[in-house]
């Protein structure tokens, strides 16, 4: 239950399109190439090439995107408050991780409203990994009052191989930021922009339908052959030495995955062996497009 | 005298690496100054989450190396031991001399007195240490190769009041650290632990963990007290919110009190493990809306209470959502689902789990004396909570979410207990279930767990066990200790055998009775040195019975335990040691068969006939006594044969000329041996 307060003054809101902004113009001034999403379905920003592909190698890099994110599994047909099968990330890399980042994170939160020196922000330990990339990190999800708002990940691994030097990688999860900066309970409540649009009017109706996809619908059997054809497809391209629509493919095939896995029809020994054909695929797009950097 | 002080200071970093790192660096400081024979006053380590503090007061600040003579090889050696001599202490051919003793005539050389200064020594060996340190897990950043639990920022080392500077990567000692653990920005010099300490306390910041986690305790307590609530603290989450902050700042937060209807572990769960807050209960013992949180900051704006109280609000919302639902999905109706859910490669589904617990179960129930048919119904249902999503969101609640399950759809009061309990219990001080029912739902999952996975030769190795089958294993035996049973475990591994054969599981490992039997035995030895039973007894009431009577086992071994070093262990371990010493004598040298009987007739003397009664007597007793033996009173009649026996070995010679009276007279000491064997077998105990 909230407290009731008894100050009347209303905080200034920020809209999720302006937070969005904010972010994208606050890292621009770091020095980070602002780039767009990803035109593919993917289950998290990390996903996107200009994170996992150029986060390997020797080459500085800075970048900043947003990135819908899909994750069949989390859909609730808009019914539950805080579930969505698509929500929005925002992601920053940064390789070699700099000295000050820690600073420049406290410094973004507070373009977006959320200053340190009135919230709890904590670091919390949280290891990531993700099985389907064969990449792991170490860092912290980011509390903010107890709420998770950030992944901040030092990369250890990608694709199977080494970071070095290492990245940093920032992941800002849009929709909690702004259910926290405009204190709504319920995800479709959040404005979108300052004209009174809401979240509910943009994406309500996508995840209704997505779900009904997602968890009804999709034509498993279809699924199941069009993973064998992209995997054929992503392995004869790694061997032509062609690594980015190689990398497409690892991603079609990641996704037929996730929604084969919400339709409930992998089994707890099939889902090791496809996640083990998904990174196997990934660390053979990696290497060559490590190569072709040199 | 000086004091040694050094800060590591880094982003942060978790509390139980916090906790390894205070460790490693106080043990390793200590060893060094005990290799060097230096002497310090105090010792301590601090850590908050970004600094990391070693600290040694009183430290002397050089040690007195003491001439002394050292020798060398003979002089009719060989010139290159002299050679070698000479290079191993950095010497020449001027420092040394000639000297006799009573092994001949020895080179020499007279190590001066040396100062070692303690400043030289640190400087050395302080970047050797950091560098030592292991990590459980360890990281790297930037285009370092330093690798630390996060990213390691500045050192502070300051020995004697002044910098101490050293190289560590690229990193460098200075007397000065960061003052701002968010910006990193403004920089202090310190020259003592003391300035440090008192700089930091006058923001607010607590150095010593131990003063933040006793002031976060005294003021949950006074809280609780003014609010009437009662609190329940969990030690490791209030270490690990200690290592969280620095500023420890305690708020009381409520959540909408329509959460209180959802099971209270899961309003528990979600409060202590996902938030790390302390939940607490009313005078009545039920858990209450308020909870504790432990900030790392001033509340100015009211902003963080509220923030904690809209995230646990949305987190017990998610959950309630699924909590309703699945509350009233028919559990019978769901048995079917198991089929698709795979219980483990060559084991089948849990579908074909629940199928063979029913029958392992009834037989159990056999032994129980309790309803056949409650217990196939709680094994058919005890899984169903595996399908559901509220499990799938909590996991660790499994079995617990069962039980709601089965008491809100109205099963027995019986039933939905036992389901709640069947994982019980979880390790050697968890709670172990009492109710016959509760006992038997979870002896049927873990005997059938067991032998699956034995069969499948899924043993665990001395250092691996991902299925945690020593934890059941251990189950099994404290289920049956601590309950008082005792069955014929035997006949239930065969048993359950059966049921996989019956469903077309053929195991590759053909010796699953004798394997699982060993590994429960192993199980029971290790819960008895936990209960502190001495080795030796331990080994003689293994060896004196099956598992099937791991109960008696281990009540035997625990009643001697209790009197082996008062006067009636002594009484019958002096009594047996005497008469099996001379046995195993005789026994040894000679080509002697003794063939069990004795024959009262050609006894000599009153000595040997007391003894002879007194061992019929003590048979009698054995004989008489049932499942219902008393342990005591069992010792205390062994014991009470002393006399007797001393009596009669202080006026019987068993070594008689006459070879049948000797013969004779080794009979009667068998016999008494056995006797007392019908207790444990006390031949392994060890007198001392």
């Amino acid at each position: 239950m909230v407290s009731k307060k008894k100050k009347t003054k209303k905080p200034h809101f920020q809209s999720f399109q302006d937070t969005i902004l904010n972010l994208q113009k606050y890292w621009s001034k770091q020095g980070c190439v602002i780039v767009q999403p990803y035109d593919m379905e993917v289950g998290a920003g990390t996903f996107h090439p200009a994170t996992t592909l150029r986060s390997l190698g020797p080459k500085p890099w800075k970048v900043a995107y947003v990135q819908p994110s899909r994750r069949p599994t989390d859909g609730r047909y808009g019914e539950n408050p805080n579930r969505l099968q698509h929500y929005y990330q925002f992601q920053v890399l940064i390789k070699p991780s700099p000295k000050e980042i820690k600073k420049l994170y406290l410094n973004s939160l507070n373009v977006i409203g959320i200053s340190h020196k009135d919230h709890d922000i904590r670091f919390v330990e949280d290891d990531w990994e993700s099985p389907t990339l064969g990449a792991a990190g170490l860092g912290w999800e980011v509390w903010c009052d107890g709420m998770e708002i950030t992944q901040f990940t030092y990369f250890q691994q990608m694709a199977g191989m080494e970071c070095k030097p290492v990245s940093v990688e920032l992941t800002y999860g849009l929709e909690r930021i702004c259910m926290f900066t405009q204190q709504k309970k319920n995800v479709f409540d959040l404005l979108w922009n300052n004209e009174g649009i809401q979240y509910r009017e943009v994406f309500h109706q996508a995840e209704k339908e997505f779900s009904a996809y997602n968890f009804e619908h999709a034509n498993t059997e279809n699924l199941f052959k069009i993973f064998d054809m992209l995997e054929l497809e992503a392995k004869s391209l790694i061997e032509k030495k062609i690594s980015l629509p190689a990398y497409d493919q690892c991603l079609k095939a990641s996704h037929v995955f996730n929604i084969l896995d919400a339709r409930g029809v992998i089994s707890v020994a099939q889902r090791a062996e496809y996640i083990g054909r998904i990174r196997d695929i990934t660390k053979g797009v990696a290497e060559i497009w490590v190569n072709s950097q040199k | 005298m000086a004091e040694f002080f050094l800060e590591l200071f880094s982003e942060e970093i978790p509390p139980n690496l916090q906790k390894n790192a205070r460790e490693f660096f106080l043990e390793n400081f200590q060893k060094l100054f005990e290799e060097k024979h230096l002497k310090f006053k105090k010792s301590g380590t601090y850590s908050t989450p970004n600094r990391l503090i070693v600290l040694f007061e009183g430290l002397d600040k050089e040690i007195k190396e003491k001439s002394e003579e050292i020798r060398g090889p003979n002089v009719n050696a060989p010139e290159k031991a002299l050679e070698g001599f000479l290079r191993s202490n950095k010497i020449t051919e001027n420092e040394i001399y000639k000297k006799k003793n009573e092994k001949g005539e020895f080179y020499f050389f007279k190590k001066p007195e040396k100062i070692i200064k303690t400043i030289d020594l640190l400087e050395k060996n302080v970047p050797l240490i950091l560098d030592k340190i292991s990590w459980k897990k360890s990281m790297k950043w930037g285009d370092f190769d330093l690798e630390w639990g996060r990213p390691l920022k500045s050192i502070l080392c300051v020995f004697d009041n002044k910098s101490l500077p050293f190289k560590f990567y690229h990193l460098e000692s200075s007397n000065t650290t960061f003052l701002d653990k968010e910006f990193e920005e403004k920089k202090g010099t310190f020259r003592s632990f003391k300035s440090y300490q008192s700089y930091f306390k006058k923001i607010g910041i607590i150095i010593d963990q131990n003063s933040r986690k006793k002031l976060i305790e005294n003021t949950l307590h006074k809280i609780s007290k003014r609010k009437n609530l009662k609190l329940d603290i969990n030690a490791k989450l209030l270490n690990e919110v200690t290592d969280l902050v620095e500023q420890p700042n305690i708020l009381i937060c409520k959540f909408d009190p329509k959460f209180l209807e959802i099971p209270k572990e899961i309003l528990i769960i979600t409060m202590q493990h996902h938030q790390k807050y302390f939940h607490t209960f009313d005078q009545k013992e039920n858990i209450t809306n308020e909870f504790f949180v432990v900030a790392n900051i001033k509340d100015t704006k009211g902003f963080i209470k509220l923030g904690n109280e809209r995230v646990v609000d949305a987190r017990l919302n998610d959950a309630r959502f699924f909590w309703e639902k699945n509350k009233s999905q028919n559990l019978i109706k769901q048995i079917s689902k198991l089929k698709s859910i795979n219980y483990f490669e060559g084991l089948g589904s849990y579908f074909d789990k629940i199928q063979r617990m029913r029958k392992l179960g009834a037989m159990i129930s056999d032994e129980m004396l309790i309803s056949k048919d409650k217990v196939e119904l709680s094994t058919s249902i005890c899984k169903i909570d595996l399908t559901s999503d509220i499990v799938n969101e909590f996991p660790e609640l499994q079995g617990i979410i069962g039980g709601y399950f089965a008491d809100s759809q109205g099963f027995d009061k019986d039933i939905s207990l036992s389901i709640s309990e069947h994982y019980l219990p979880t390790g050697l001080d968890g709670r172990v279930p009492r109710k016959p029912f509760s006992v038997t739902l979870a002896l049927t999952d873990k005997m059938d767990t067991l032998v699956g996975f034995f069969g499948i030769n899924q043993k665990p190795t001395s250092s691996k066990d991902p299925y945690a089958l020593r934890r059941s294993a251990l189950g099994i035996i404290r289920l049956l200790l601590e309950n008082k049973k005792e069955f014929k475990i035997s006949d239930l591994i065969n048993y359950s055998i059966s049921l996989y054969r019956d469903q077309g599981f053929e195991f590759p490992n053909a010796n699953v009775q004798k394997d699982l039997s060993l590994f429960l035995i192993d199980r029971l030895k290790f819960y008895m040195k936990e209960k502190d039973i001495r080795y030796d007894i331990i080994e003689a009431s293994i060896n004196s019975f099956s598992i099937d009577h791991a109960s008696k086992m281990y009540n035997k071994a625990s009643a001697l335990n209790k009197v082996i070093i008062k006067s009636v262990g002594s009484d019958i371990i002096s009594s047996y040691k005497r008469a099996s010493n001379i046995l195993e004598n005789e026994l040894k040298n000679k080509e002697l068969n003794l063939s069990n009987t004795t024959d009262p007739g050609i006894f000599k003397n009153e000595y040997e006939k007391n003894l002879y009664k007194k061992i019929h007597e003590l048979r009698k007793y054995f004989t008489s006594i049932n499942k219902d033996e008393d342990y005591q009173v069992s010792l205390e009649n062994l014991a009470d044969a002393k006399v007797t026996i001393a009596e009669f070995f202080d006026n019987v010679i068993v070594n008689d000329d006459d070879q049948s009276i000797k013969k004779n007279r080794l009979e009667l000491l068998q016999m008494l041996c056995k006797t007392f064997d019908n207790y444990i077998n006390f031949s392994n105990i060890e007198s001392f």
